[in-house]
């Protein structure tokens, strides 16, 4: 957002909105590495944050805190340890609060025209292990990665290639790193700022060993368990940045994973070389260990409830909120309510790919997907499923984001009967003798909507949903399969409609890619053959021969191309209304209330928030680097 | 006696050979293969980085290869370019799922699955042997049909539910933890009495749901097995000649009713470990149940595979065992050729 | 007669008309049993097991429900209230104020708690809803051919009637619990009919022959018991076309179930056969130039035919407990098909266990069927033998 701010800005940018701590007021040493730094194994603070440390400023009802403590989390599966990177939060730019992108590691970081990007890293930053963190990192993962053959067989990441092009990269100096294209890049920054961030750096150092380049020797050691392999896959084992299950690798999070895979308990242990300090000069986190302990994912709530987790949001949900209270005054615990913020929590899909031709049409005709969507008593759903705390209406940005208009929601998608019958009557689908309307070719209208089968939250709104289509004479036919599945017939057109959640970034603003909106994936499951099309450029899948798909595919063209705000946010605005006239995707609710469950003792979690996985990393933007202990166990 | 055990020993390996292939291949049934199931899952995400890396990894394991060849790399009988390397060499071949080779996968699950498994068949014996006794002789009394219903209880309630349901009743009145088999914190550390300590206490939740659901059949069959033996002549004859009933019924006809006991040595593991696998999964411990469903599921062939083959040729040698050992009791068994039952 | 009788033993000659069964006179009730047919002989013993006894009569009357599942439950299947969102069940009661009312149930106020996010039902004692029976309620099609709307008891008009509460969406657990049998029960039903098939086949061939057929079908056998259950059914049913409808997956699974279960059933048959065809009548039979299958078929098999019931009602427990099983592993039937295993799984979270323990009420339909199997298998095993 601020890339126009920052092009013509730079100055005040720097200076306002990246606080450096640059007068080295007094540091404080966090008591957990007293001993090392006496016995010499461990520098002082002073020498192990960065020349110029981020000040972190704290958010509304938040309070400067102290040392000491462990945080226990419960995960559903061992993999899930990427959390301490998706919480942790460290990237080279990230959201804040508002959802704008700052620097976080970098420095600085100057977007001219969002084709140039000079990014500025901090002096003195080092790695976990104590190497300095420089240029050197960028340029090995630049050259020696991304641009090798074997570690990297289809090129460097798609993210970084702008219509097939690849970016320059330069090293102006020991400091600065220079990604250039010829045409914008509008996704550089928020892909960088990611929850599964795309990292254009690597622990050089470390690396360089596995890299046959640096040793010739690579890969000539087995890895254990007898399994010869290359030195290419011996090197891409041992670079997992962002699922971080090898203690061995140095990292630039808040804390770093010390527990070998495969385990059942992840302990992670302060970064002292952690780049953010707080107000009074402590070096950030505050809190000493994290510790994910590996759970059923059924069980994670009964757990939770029995006190065994001190933050938790992950595998639990809005209707194991009323269990959750009911153990806060035994176990110590407090339950609050963030909102999510995808554009649906549950959105009906038409597969407009279907093979067969009869219902091909019926499903293009936008009439019978405005009736279907009329139909739904959304209120009943929000009503028996949430308690009416969740908002009704279409699949479009939620209330918070800025592109967000009350007729984007409302459209379509308020209950209507009896428009819902004339606009099927319209469309020559008429009613037969037992009440149920027919298609043009005399087949029954009966519309078998396949679900993943993971959520019985899913099948109790097909149910109600049902119920609701058979007073305007539709059949509803829920079918659960399996996620696979659901997705191969989808693909391959057999699926006729499909049950998924619906954008998931409904805090979008102009400068976010508009892309969910137009066909470009072939995950789209309203229309997966144009997706196609998008992703393979022509060789697979149809041309998108809506007119509407056909438009929103230019509009999304000319977002990439825009040049300002509001040339964007114009695009944005169509692109919404085009959805909302459209239906293309019938949403039912949204801002699904979640559970978020904290210890009394733990501070500094926001009373309100909100979850989302992109942009947010769940809890991510609000920094649980600042999150700390009041009476920490010893 | 030695014929008999060799011509066991011999028809084991084709055996073993058969449930392999029907393993490996039930295995692979469904369709798409364990990559084929993370490229979509990731794509969905969007995870591009790890996506370019998946169709690298389909090529370094082979899941490109024909089924046969896969198979027969599995159990080294095919080389690869690496050479042999399968199950006849000791390798259990690679967790895709972990990235890792599978034998560290299944490592210290295997000792908590056997604890666990030994506790339980201890746990059904200690409670069928005197109720079926004390039925078998007390026969059609109330005794009879009230510990047989009791036996029946665990039986006839679906475990899963039942063990949520102790679960959290042990919880509320107890404080006892949620699922898991030990606590947290000793979860990687090595054996210390506390640890040990730790897994008592949170075993005894499975040990009786999977351990009920045992005891009945158990039950019954040692009743059905007494009774015919309490009919038999010499039982006669030794209460005409004044023996005391209780040392009767321990001295000769409990003995000779332990025949079921000892044939079910090879039949208690299948059963045992299927019973514990749901169980364990629905209280999060840490066995060898919950990974092995969730390999299926995802069809991490050679974690799933190699640890099913484990556990067949486990079963085959506990048969062979207790058909050895019902060999040397009873000469009749040995004479026919046959297990009677 | 002449001289004077020698000092000898007279010869004595009784009187009475001669009867060849005096010694040996059977009172009526003696005679009764001897003449009776091995069935009827079977059925006095299993007569004198009294809880067998009981447990054929629950069957029975389980079984026979199935065919009005509709008008015996107050609801439908898919009857929604939302009004009545995890209510708790409604207790029957019969006097009201000292006052005899007839059956009937108290009203529920509700009450929204937005701090725990609960539903509070509380029964109100003004509010008396007496039973309707025999009255018309939800409508249904019954077998899909006539539409009616009569069921064996109904709520008052507006009232409820959830014996057994509701669940998430307002749905009476009885009636599901109801509607549940039908599947529940005859999963098992097929499952066997499967396993009996095989079972006979293998076990009779094996047993018949012996000799190298008998040890390789034993081999085989032994095989197949070496799987473990679990990750067999799991893999079978993944295997299972996820594009089935419900009842193609239903019957996938009940095949599944029953190839599991045929072993035990085999080895019986087996041992059986093996002992059995040293009989005579066997013997007379295959001399008299009967083939291998009739011979099986028609003088064998019939004389173990009471063994082979009773081994397979005791299959059939584990084929329900099995269902349930493969719901919870998510393999098996899902909603909206309505089984007692797809109730349980819906029931298998800590919000039920903790909040709305009536959910799990569906746990004593499966209880009591598994037990009313086995006693019912125990006694037809005891009676089995008439002859002992």
């Amino acid at each position: 957002m601020n890339r126009i701010f920052a092009a013509l800005f730079l100055p005040a940018f720097l200076a306002c909105a990246v606080p450096q701590a640059a007068a080295q007021e007094k540091l404080i040493e966090p008591p957990m590495f007293a001993e090392e730094i006496k016995a010499g194994k461990l520098p002082p603070v002073a020498k192990r944050l960065p020349g110029t440390p981020l000040l972190v400023k704290l958010g509304p009802g938040q309070e400067l805190g102290q040392y000491g403590g462990s945080l226990s989390m419960l995960i559903g599966r061992s993999r899930d340890v990427r959390m301490l990177v998706v919480y942790g939060y460290a990237r080279l730019v990230g959201y804040d609060l508002n959802f704008n992108i700052v620097p976080d590691i970098l420095e600085s970081i100057e977007a001219k025209g969002e084709r140039v990007f000079t990014m500025k890293l901090r002096k003195g930053h080092r790695w976990s292990d104590g190497q300095p963190f420089t240029t050197d990192d960028f340029r090995y993962f630049w050259e020696d990665v991304a641009n090798n053959k074997e570690l990297s067989p289809t090129g460097p990441p798609s993210d970084l290639l702008v219509n097939g092009e690849a970016p320059k990269v330069e090293f102006p100096d020991k400091q600065t790193v220079r990604y250039s294209w010829s045409k914008p890049n509008p996704d550089f920054l928020s892909r960088m700022a990611g929850a599964s961030p795309l990292f254009i750096f690597r622990p050089a150092h470390y690396l360089k060993k596995f890299h046959r380049k640096y040793n010739p020797k690579a890969g000539e050691a087995q890895a254990g368990g007898g399994v010869k392999r290359g030195w290419a896959a011996i090197h891409n084992r041992e670079d997992n940045m962002y699922q971080y299950d090898n203690p061995a690798l140095p990292t630039l999070q808040p804390w770093i994973n010390i527990t070998k895979p495969p385990s059942d308990r992840f302990v992670a242990v302060r970064n002292p070389y952690f780049h953010r300090v707080d107000a009074n000069g402590r070096q950030l986190p505050y809190i000493d260990r994290v510790v994910l302990s590996v759970a059923e994912g059924k069980l994670i709530p009964a757990k939770t409830g029995a006190g065994e987790s001190d933050l938790q949001a992950r595998d639990i949900q809005f209707n194991n909120y009323t269990f959750l209270k009911k153990g806060e005054k035994t176990n110590n615990y407090k339950t609050l309510l963030w909102k999510t913020a995808r554009g649906a929590h549950f959105a009906l899909y038409p597969n407009l790919n279907v093979n067969d031709p009869t219902w091909r049409k019926v499903l293009r005709d936008v009439r019978v997907r405005r009736a279907l969507s009329l139909a739904i008593d959304r209120s009943q759903v929000n009503q028996v499923l949430y308690f009416g705390l969740a908002s009704e209406g279409n699949n479009t940005v939620v209330a918070e984001s800025s592109l967000y208009k009350k007729e984007y929601q409302t459209r379509w998608a308020t209950l209507d009967k009896k428009a819902a019958e004339k606009l099927l009557d319209e469309a020559g689908l008429k009613r037969g003798a037992d009440g149920l309307r027919k298609l043009p070719d005399g087949r029954p209208l009966e519309i078998i909507v396949e679900t993943a089968g993971e959520s019985t939250e899913q099948t109790d709104v097909l149910e109600m949903i049902r119920e609701n289509w058979r007073e305007i004479g539709v059949k509803l036919f829920p079918k659960p399969t399996q996620r696979e599945v659901l997705r191969n017939r989808v693909f391959s057109g057999e699926a006729l409609m499909s049950v998924w959640t619906g954008i998931e970034n409904g805090l979008a603003s102009p400068d976010i890619s508009p892309e969910e909106l137009a066909p470009t994936s072939q995950q789209q499951l309203q229309w997966p053959k144009f997706g196609q099309y998008f992703e393979t450029s022509g060789k697979a899948g149809e041309a998108p021969d809506i007119p509407e798909a056909a438009e929103l595919m230019k509009l999304n063209a000319q977002w990439r191309d825009a040049a300002t705000r509001e040339e964007r946010a114009k695009i944005w605005h169509r692109m919404l209304q085009i959805h909302a006239e459209q239906q293309f995707v019938i949403g039912v609710v949204s801002a699904v209330a979640q559970p978020v469950v904290v210890r009394n003792t733990l501070r500094n979690v926001p009373e309100k928030g909100i979850y989302n996985w992109d942009p947010g990393a769940f809890f991510g933007i609000y920094r649980p680097d600042t999150f700390w202990i009041s009476e920490p166990k010893k | 006696m030695f014929t008999y055990t060799v011509r066991r020993l011999l028809i084991m390996i084709p055996t073993l050979l058969v449930i392999s292939f029907v393993t490996f291949s039930i295995i692979k049934l469904p369709p798409g293969d364990f990559l084929s199931n993370q490229i979509a899952e990731l794509r969905s995400q969007g995870d591009k980085a790890a996506l370019e890396r998946a169709e690298f990894m389909r090529a370094q394991f082979g899941l490109d290869k024909p089924f046969i060849e896969q198979y027969a790399v599995w159990v080294g009988i095919w080389p690869t370019e690496r050479g042999f390397s399968g199950l006849l060499q000791g390798d259990w071949g690679w967790s895709f799922e972990h990235d890792l080779p599978v034998s560290d996968v299944v490592g210290d699950r295997m000792l908590l699955s056997f604890i666990l498994n030994f506790t339980v068949v201890l746990f059904t014996w200690a409670v069928a042997f005197p109720i079926g006794a004390y039925a078998a002789t007390h026969q059609y009394s109330w005794g009879d049909y009230g510990l047989t219903l009791l036996g029946y209880v665990g039986l006839a309630t679906p475990n899963f539910l039942f063990a949520l349901a102790l679960m959290y009743f042990a919880n509320v009145e107890f404080g006892l933890a949620i699922g898991g088999i030990m606590d947290p914190e000793y979860l990687d550390k090595p054996w210390t009495w506390a640890k040990f300590g730790s897994v008592v206490n949170h075993l005894w939740i499975p040990v009786i749901v999977i351990g009920t659901s045992g005891t009945a059949g158990m039950i019954r069959r040692l009743r059905a097995n007494l009774l015919d033996e309490l009919q038999k002549q010499y039982v006669v004859t030794a209460r005409a000649k004044g023996m005391p009933p209780f040392r009767l019924l321990v001295k000769y006809p409990l003995r000779m009713s332990l025949n079921p006991f000892i044939s079910d040595i090879g039949n208690l593991l299948p059963s045992v470990i299927s019973g514990s696998a749901i169980v364990a999964v629905v209280l999060s411990l840490q066995t060898s149940g919950p990974m092995l469903l969730d390999a299926l599921r995802s069809q991490d062939q050679y974690l799933a595979g190699s640890f099913l083959m484990f556990l067949a040729l486990l079963t085959v040698i506990g048969m062979f065992v207790s058909d050895l050992l019902l060999a040397a009791l009873d000469p009749r068994i040995r004479l026919t050729g046959g297990v009677a039952k | 007669m002449s001289t004077v009788p020698e000092p000898r033993l007279a010869h004595y000659v009784a009187t009475e008309p001669f009867e060849p069964l005096a010694t040996e006179a059977m009172t009526p009730e003696q005679e009764r049993f001897y003449r009776a047919s091995q069935w009827k002989i079977m059925w006095w013993k299993f007569r004198r097991h009294k809880v067998a006894l009981i447990s054929a009569w629950v069957l029975a009357f389980f079984y026979l429900s199935i065919l009005g599942s509709e008008f015996l439950s107050p609801y439908n299947l898919h009857s929604r209230d939302t009004r009545h969102i995890y209510a708790p069940p409604q207790s029957l009661h019969l006097f009201h104020d000292g006052k005899f009312v007839g059956p009937f149930v108290y009203g529920y106020t509700m009450e929204l708690n937005m701090q725990t996010m609960r539903r509070e039902f509380l029964p109100s004692q003004d509010k008396v809803q007496p039973l309707r029976f025999f009255c018309r309620g939800d409508s249904y099609e019954y077998m899909d051919l006539v539409e009616s709307d009569i069921h064996l008891a109904c709520p008052a008009e507006g009232g409820t009637f959830f014996l057994f509460g509701t669940d998430r969406l307002g749905r009476d657990v009885l009636s599901r619990i109801i509607h549940g049998t039908r599947i529940s029960l005859t999963v098992g039903l097929l499952g066997i009919a499967v396993s009996f098939l095989i079972g006979i086949t293998l076990g009779g061939i094996s047993g018949y022959y012996g000799g190298w057929i008998d040890n390789v079908i034993q081999r085989f056998i032994e095989m197949v018991r070496s799987f473990p259950e679990l990750p067999l059914w799991m893999a079978l049913s993944a295997a299972l076309p996820v594009n089935w409808s419900p009842v193609l997956v239903y019957f996938g699974i009940t095949i599944i179930l029953g190839l599991l279960d045929w072993p035990g059933l085999a080895r019986a048959v087996r041992s059986k056969l093996l002992a059995l065809r040293e009989e005579e009548f066997a013997t007379a039979a295959v001399l008299m130039g009967a083939t291998p299958q009739r011979v099986i078929a028609r003088h064998l098999l019939p004389s173990f035919a009471s063994h082979l019931i009773a081994s397979l009602t005791l299959s059939v427990p584990s084929m329900i407990l099995g269902e349930t099983a493969l719901s919870f592993l998510g393999l098996g039937l899902r909603p909206p098909v309505t089984s007692w295993g797809v109730l349980l799984n819906e029931a298998q979270n800590i919000n039920v266990v903790a909040l709305y323990p009536w959910l799990m009420l569906p746990v004593v339909p499966v209880f009591i069927v598994v037990l009313a199997f086995n006693f019912f298998g125990d006694g037809l095993r005891d009676a089995a033998d008439p002859y002992k």
